[in-house]
Parts: C-alpha cells; sequence; structure tokens
C-alpha cells in the first residue's frame, strides 16, 4: 500500500521529494525517493544504521545536493531558497555539536538573532519548559542537557518545520515525555514534524505516518492508524496445566500459535470472541491481550522483505 | 568571533612582550661601534638575506629584528591558523550545521568569518604598531609614524593574504589539516622567493610573483607606501575570498 500521495490533492505539502538520488562512491547514499509530507504532519522516518535517514534530512536543509531530483519546502526549492526556507525551519541534527566555550544562552542569543531577531520570551518559554541552565559553559553540561539546548535551538521562536534526528536521544524519560509532549502540541497547532528515530516504540506514539527507509530506498509508507487497525491480537496465556490447544489453534481466526510448555502464544486476525469462548472453558494462571507494537509490526515487515 | 577572542588577545599578548624585549636590547646596540664593526665583518649574502644593512640604527634594527623575518611570520603563521578555523574548524567539530540551518547563506557565513580573520590580523598589527612607536621612545629607539605604518600596513597585508588562503583551501576541503599546510608552504614559498631573488640572479625575473616581495619588498620602512604594490595584492586577496565564497557554496557539507 503507498500512502505517499497526500489523500486530498489540496492539502498543502510541506516537503516534496521527487525522485531523489544522492550518490556517494561505494554505492552509499539514497536513491530515487519519492515522498510528500503534508504541512500539520507528523511523520516518522524509521530504519537501521546507515540507511540513509540522515542523509535524507540533510538534502532536506541544503547541507548536502542530490545527485539529481528536486526537493521542495513549503513550495520552495531548497537550494535557491534556502534562507527563506530555513527562516520557517527549526532543526535538531542527530550528532548534535555546539561551541564548546560559549554558555547556551550566548549560543541561543545567536541564533534568536540570526532568526531575524526572535523575542528571548519565545526562546525563554522552551527553556523554562526543558529546565535548561544556560549560563553555563557549553562544555560543563551532560549529554542530556547538550541534547536540551540542541532541543531550544531548534522549537525556539515556533517554526512552522520542525525537522528533529533523533530528539530523544540522552534524554531522562522525564525529559522524553516533555518533548512528545510539545510535539504533540506542535502538531495540533498546524506545524509539520519530520522526526527520525531508531526509537519505533517513540516514533509509533507519536507519527501520523511512518517511513521505512533501508539501504538508501524508501521501501514503505504507512498511516499508523491504518497498521494498527490492520495488524492481529497478540493473546498470551499461561495454563494451570500443559494441555492440548489444538481446538483452539485450529479456530480460522488464529494466523499464528506457538506453545511453550503452559504458554501458548497466539495471533488473532478479526473476532477476538470465539478464542475468549474457548478460553474461558479452561484453567487459566494469565491472559493477556493487546495490539502489536509498531515495532513488532515493522519489524515483521522489515523481515518479510529481507528476501 | 567570540571564540577567537581568547585566542587572539594571548598573540596580542605575545606580539607586545616580543616588541618589549626587542626593543629593550636595543639601548645596548644603538650607536654601539664596536657593534657595527662586527656586523660589516658578516658576509654579504647573510647580510642581504636578512635585511642587515644598517643594524645600529633604529630603522636598520627594526629591520633586520623585526620585520625582515619574524613580525610578518608571526603575524601570517596568526593568520594561517585563524582562517583555516573559522571555515574548517567548525566543519570538523560539526557546528556549521547547526549555524547553516539558521536563514544564513553560506556565502554571508564566509565574508562575516573572513571579516573576523580581518579583525585579528588589525588587531595585531595595531599592537605591534603602537607598541613601537609609543614605547619605542622610551628605548631610544625612534622611528616616524609614517614610515612604520607602511612597513606594518605591507605585512598586515601579506598576513591576510596567507589567511585568506588557508580559508580557500579550507572551504574547498572542509578542513583544517590541509589548509594549514597549503597556506603555510605557500608563504614560506613566497618568503624564499623574495629573500633569495635578492642573492639567485635566476630568480629576479619572477621575484613579482613574490607577495612577499610586493607588500615588504621595497622596504616600506625606508621607502614608504607603494601603492601600486599593496593595489595588487589587494586585488590578489579580493579573489582569493570570492573564490572562497564560491567554493563553500557548491560544496557538499561533511557531516
Amino acid at each position: 500500500m503507498d500512502s505517499n500521495a497526500p489523500t486530498d490533492q489540496r492539502e498543502p505539502v510541506a516537503v516534496s521529494l521527487d525522485h531523489v538520488t544522492k550518490l556517494y562512491r561505494g554505492g552509499a547514499g539514497v536513491h530515487d525517493l519519492n515522498l510528500s509530507i503534508r504541512v500539520g504532519e507528523v511523520f516518522g522516518f524509521l530504519g537501521p544504521n546507515g540507511a540513509g535517514k540522515t542523509t535524507t534530512i540533510r538534502l532536506i536543509l541544503d547541507l548536502i545536493r542530490p545527485s539529481s531530483g528536486t526537493i521542495q519546502v513549503f513550495g520552495l526549492d531548497s537550494r535557491e531558497d534556502c534562507v527563506a526556507i530555513h527562516r520557517r525551519i527549526g532543526y535538531l541534527p542527530g550528532d548534535l555539536a555546539l561551541y564548546e566555550r560559549l554558555s547556551a544562552r550566548e549560543i541561543l542569543s545567536h541564533f534568536a538573532h540570526l532568526r531575524g531577531g526572535l523575542a528571548w520570551s519565545s526562546v525563554d518559554k522552551y527553556v523554562q519548559t526543558f529546565d535548561l541552565d544556560i549560563d553555563r559553559p557549553v562544555r560543563t553540561l551532560s549529554k542530556g542537557n547538550r541534547q536540551k539546548v540542541g532541543l531550544v535551538a531548534a522549537m525556539m521562536g515556533d517554526p512552522d518545520f520542525l525537522v528533529l534526528d533523533e530528539p530523544t536521544s540522552g534524554l531522562d524519560p522525564l525529559v522524553q515525555l516533555q518533548v512528545r509532549t510539545e510535539l504533540r502540541r506542535a502538531a495540533k497547532e498546524g506545524r509539520t514534524v519530520l522526526l527520525s528515530s531508531h526509537d519505533l516504540a517513540e516514533v509509533g506514539e507519536m507519527a501520523d505516518r511512518v517511513g521505512l527507509i533501508r539501504a538508501g530506498r524508501l521501501i514503505a509508507i504507512e498511516e499508523v492508524a491504518q497498521l494498527q487497525q490492520r495488524s492481529a491480537h497478540l493473546v498470551e496465556v499461561k495454563f494451570r496445566t500443559p494441555q492440548d490447544v489444538s481446538e483452539i489453534t485450529a479456530l480460522p481466526g488464529v494466523t499464528s500459535h506457538s506453545l511453550d510448555g503452559p504458554i501458548l502464544h497466539l495471533e488473532v486476525a478479526g473476532d477476538i470472541n470465539p478464542v475468549v469462548a474457548l478460553l474461558a472453558k479452561r484453567d487459566l494462571d494469565d491472559l493477556s491481550i493487546r495490539e502489536p507494537t509498531l515495532e513488532e509490526l515493522f519489524l515483521k515487515f522489515y523481515g518479510a522483505t529481507r528476501d | 568571533m567570540r571564540e577567537q577572542k581568547r585566542s587572539t588577545w594571548s598573540w596580542v599578548t605575545g606580539v607586545v612582550a616580543f616588541c618589549l624585549v626587542m626593543l629593550s636590547i636595543y639601548p645596548t646596540i644603538r650607536g654601539n661601534h664596536a657593534f657595527s664593526k662586527l656586523i660589516d665583518a658578516y658576509p654579504a649574502p647573510l647580510k642581504k638575506l636578512f635585511n642587515v644593512t644598517d643594524y645600529t640604527t633604529s630603522v636598520g634594527y627594526l629591520r633586520a629584528e623585526v620585520f625582515s623575518f619574524m613580525a610578518p611570520l608571526l603575524i601570517s603563521i596568526f593568520a594561517v591558523i585563524v582562517g583555516s578555523d573559522l571555515l574548517g574548524g567548525e566543519e570538523e567539530r560539526g557546528t556549521i550545521d547547526l549555524l547553516l540551518a539558521n536563514p544564513i547563506s553560506r556565502r554571508r557565513v564566509v565574508v562575516e568569518k573572513w571579516l573576523a580573520l580581518l579583525a585579528g590580523v588589525g588587531a595585531l598589527c595595531l599592537t605591534l604598531e603602537v607598541t613601537l612607536g609609543l614605547v619605542g621612545p622610551l628605548f631610544k629607539l625612534h622611528l616616524g609614524w609614517r614610515p612604520l605604518s607602511a612597513e606594518i600596513l605591507g605585512l598586515g597585508l601579506f598576513a591576510l593574504f596567507a589567511g585568506t588562503t588557508a580559508m580557500a583551501f579550507a572551504a574547498a576541503t572542509g578542513g583544517r589539516g590541509i589548509a594549514r599546510g597549503a597556506a603555510a608552504a605557500i608563504t614560506v614559498a613566497m618568503y624564499l622567493l623574495a629573500t633569495l631573488a635578492q642573492l639567485v640572479s635566476a630568480l629576479q625575473p619572477v621575484q613579482w610573483a613574490s607577495l612577499w616581495y610586493q607588500t615588504l619588498g621595497n622596504d616600506p620602512l625606508t621607502t614608504g607606501f607603494h601603492y601600486w604594490h599593496l593595489a595588487a595584492v589587494v586585488l590578489v586577496v579580493t579573489a582569493l575570498l570570492v573564490a572562497t565564497v564560491e567554493l563553500f557554496d557548491r560544496r557538499d557539507l561533511a557531516t
């Protein structure tokens, strides 16, 4: 299924990549990327290390230039109009590097000035949200605090388009939660978010659509909601004693099963009731029924496309 | 620029210290006939190489000890280090990504960084001029402001050329190492061409190609400003800056 085109052709497009290829010596890079991200959408890039997520992001930001193809952001050419585009972008690089001898305050003031004189209040809002000590030199900050500086730099001024490469890397769980809250708020306000991550669970929670990149190619783009709807229930049953389960596994909805002593795992597509009815007749120690995580879905998909 | 401040201040201190040491020696040399005789006995090629003529006078002493080699070299080294670091350093450290994600063109980044180089070289030249001009007389070393300014302007322009060359290589390669090496090699080559051409007649027809010769070879300390020569160097520096801007604008930035 290709959910690449906007569902409504009149929906404004934030980013469009049209047959974008970037070739490096040795065959690495990205090949023939076609992608449209809608305004107000949260789009997640998923893929293993070296798949091309960061390359794609750096192409969009005009830090590197494509070998062929065109990239447009808000209808403007990514290279010719890069200054106009960057006025509307907040970027957090995957390998965040800051000016070590300066304080966060000095760095953020400088960037606020470059962005046309952002009011300090719009910076301070995020400084407070992330509880950042902005007067210490950056070289004295921990990795998590440096990441916070990067986040504030990206989010300050509430830019129309947030491009975040591994945004929660190095952050403790509470701060990760704050980041997710802020991104959800950004999306609610109609701003566009492009998120790149290894963390499938995190992307699954925040993204409207996800794109899977592998070896420089976009091999799937899926709406998260549809993915979850299509997927099967995962049932885990612990019987009091090992027993014959062939009656249960023979049910038409059971797409796969595995039995390990008294523990039975089932994948059930469609109606769960016949399975529950049969299980209710047995002596159970424990029972859980859940939806698969995005991780499980993608690993299944990724594993299937390996051949 | 704020990041460069600390290292520039140490260089300024170094220049002041160097000047003070040189000045403090002068009183013992000034008008010292025994010393004069010693210098006269030096082989002529050696004297030519180090610009030693009238060593015991103010002009001769400064020319030999400060301006023939040390001061131009020191300030050129500063310019090469700063020039390579301004662009190449940012790219090597990875801070260039975050900078360029802001609404600032690559061209503007290069020009602003070059202005920082200009300011740094200017600061050191001013230090040299003020220290020698104001403190010199305390050590009986008298030099007019005009000859001093002429010499230091030439020196400063040469250093600016060295630094801009380093920036150009950094813009082309994305790193400091090659930039420093190439700029240093070119600087030394220009110095050697200018100096050796005084001894080796075969080199004289191409002496003009050395920017060291163009800026300092006419002995501004004695002969004053040579505007056409300086203009030629300004032209070269401008061309290098334009090349730097273009090179940096076209290249993929390293991760």
